[in-house]
């Protein structure tokens, strides 16, 4: 059965993502070399930029699939929305810690309206809303069209936030201004960088499988419990 | 589009004159304005800051505020009697009804963003000057704006459990440009700079009412559908 598949499929990419997950920790505590202006704390940079890559690149994909849910009405399309908020939710949770453990160190502050930090916090927000829309309607259906919307209005609403946020900043310069990303990253950064994107996109490719399947069994299960009760 | 004008305007002409009889939301919105105007009044210390620096970001705060208050009802008469059925029921396509009572929210939220500006420019002492009508159209492209992501966010919070209470946890993410571009231009035109410095500020809000009565437009069926 494709649900059992899809299950095992997910279980495996989770082990492989976990496993990935050691190998990248090794890297970034053992292997890859200090940075020499910001010292250990840059180490931080090897979870929390795989972090928001992965979290964008999930809400992204739910804004994608409660549109195409909205058009062709396929319950799949609304499970895919559904866990790939979770994870998107999960992973943004991550930047939104890990960043102002870092920020305190290298801008001495925990906070900052730095326009990336304030955008994710925002579509993090935003999607805590899908979820009690989601979760606060008497009729599951109504629930998914009504979650599908705020997802794709959230998703229309990113460029304008981008562009204010950016913007606003500009007025308010910060006396300490590091960027995360420098131009020119040492090849050993790079690598550290690159494998770590692509275990967080592994992990997040495990849980989303993961979860679709159990979204499955649950369908499957509400089905059947409401064709032996008539 | 004959027809479809006159579908619009139709219910933008029924809303009103409800409006116009119970006075429910724009009293509402109204004294909350002043109200608002008032404790903001205690809530700054006027030994250091001055009332005009902070009058932008409190007239926004009372604007967006107030206006939960009256849009976050726009459904609330017509479901109590299941009327909502009978507008959706009827052939007036779903996207005029929406547009329709976003204009009915608009001319409401417009008209308290006028008096909360009076209300401020009095209690705050500004000196509005020249800058008059540059304020208020930036007030009126902020009030479209927040209509159009309030009406359809309020069809939302109205067909769940939790009601209004989830109105501002949708809305409140979405509006931060709105806020951003609305402060800022509204203070400097209060500090009394040429709108020239604000124009680029005001054709976004411009754009973001466009775009949120756009989107609004199109999604507002799957909201209402069944």
């Amino acid at each position: 059965m494709a649900t059992a598949g899809m299950r095992r499929g997910g279980t495996a990419l989770t082990l492989v993502g976990l496993a990935g997950l050691v190998f990248v920790y090794w890297m970034s505590f053992f292997w890859v070399s200090t940075e020499i202006n910001q010292g250990v704390v840059q180490r931080i940079f090897y979870v929390h930029v795989p972090a928001a890559w992965t979290s964008f690149m999930a809400f992204g994909f739910s804004a994608l699939a409660s549109a195409m849910y909205l058009w062709l009405r396929d319950d799949r399309l609304d499970r895919a929305a559904l866990c790939a908020a979770e994870g998107g939710l999960v992973f943004g949770t991550i930047v939104l810690t890990t960043g102002p453990l870092w920020g305190k160190i290298a801008w001495g502050t925990y906070w900052t309206w730095e326009p990336r930090l304030t955008l994710t916090l925002l579509l993090w927000f935003i999607f805590v809303g899908y979820f009690m829309v989601r979760n606060s309607t008497e009729d599951p259906e109504k629930g998914k069209r009504f979650a599908a919307v705020v997802a794709i209005i959230g998703a229309l609403d990113i460029p304008f936030i981008h562009m204010s946020v950016i913007w606003f900043r500009s007025l308010h310069p910060e006396p300490v201004v590091a960027k995360p990303d420098g131009p020119s990253l040492p090849a050993d950064m790079l690598t550290t960088l690159l494998t770590s994107l692509a275990v967080f996109t592994v992990i997040f490719l495990g849980l989303f499988l993961y979860r679709y399947a159990l979204e499955g069994l649950r369908a499957e299960a509400d089905l059947r419990s409401r064709s032996t009760a008539t | 589009m004959r027809t479809y004008i006159d579908q619009i305007r139709a219910i933008i002409w029924k809303d009103l004159v409800l409006e116009l009889r119970t006075r429910e939301r724009i009293a509402a919105m109204g004294a909350f304005a002043v109200l608002a105007a008032i404790l903001f009044n205690f809530s700054i210390d006027t030994t250091s800051t001055r009332p005009e620096d902070v009058a932008a970001g409190l007239i926004w705060m009372t604007l967006v505020f107030g206006g939960l208050l009256g849009v976050g009802r726009t459904f609330y008469l017509e479901s109590q009697d299941n009327a909502l059925l009978g507008l959706l029921t009827s052939p007036v396509p779903k996207d005029a009804i929406y547009l329709a009572k976003t204009l009915a929210n608009f001319a409401l939220l417009f008209i308290v963003s006028v008096l909360v500006l009076g209300v401020f420019a009095l209690f705050f002492g500004l000196d509005l000057g020249a800058n008059v009508g540059g304020i208020i159209l930036v007030l009126g492209l902020g009030s479209l704006g927040f209509v159009a992501l309030g009406t359809l966010f309020a069809a939302i919070s109205t067909g769940t459990t939790m009601g209004e209470t989830l109105l501002p946890i949708l809305v409140f993410p979405l509006l931060v440009p709105m806020v951003i571009y609305g402060v800022t231009s509204t203070g400097r035109l209060i500090a009394g700079r040429p709108f020239d410095e604000v124009e680029g500020n005001v054709r976004m809000l411009g754009a973001f009412a466009v775009a949120a009565l756009a989107a609004g437009a199109m999604l507002f069926r799957y909201v209402v559908e069944d």
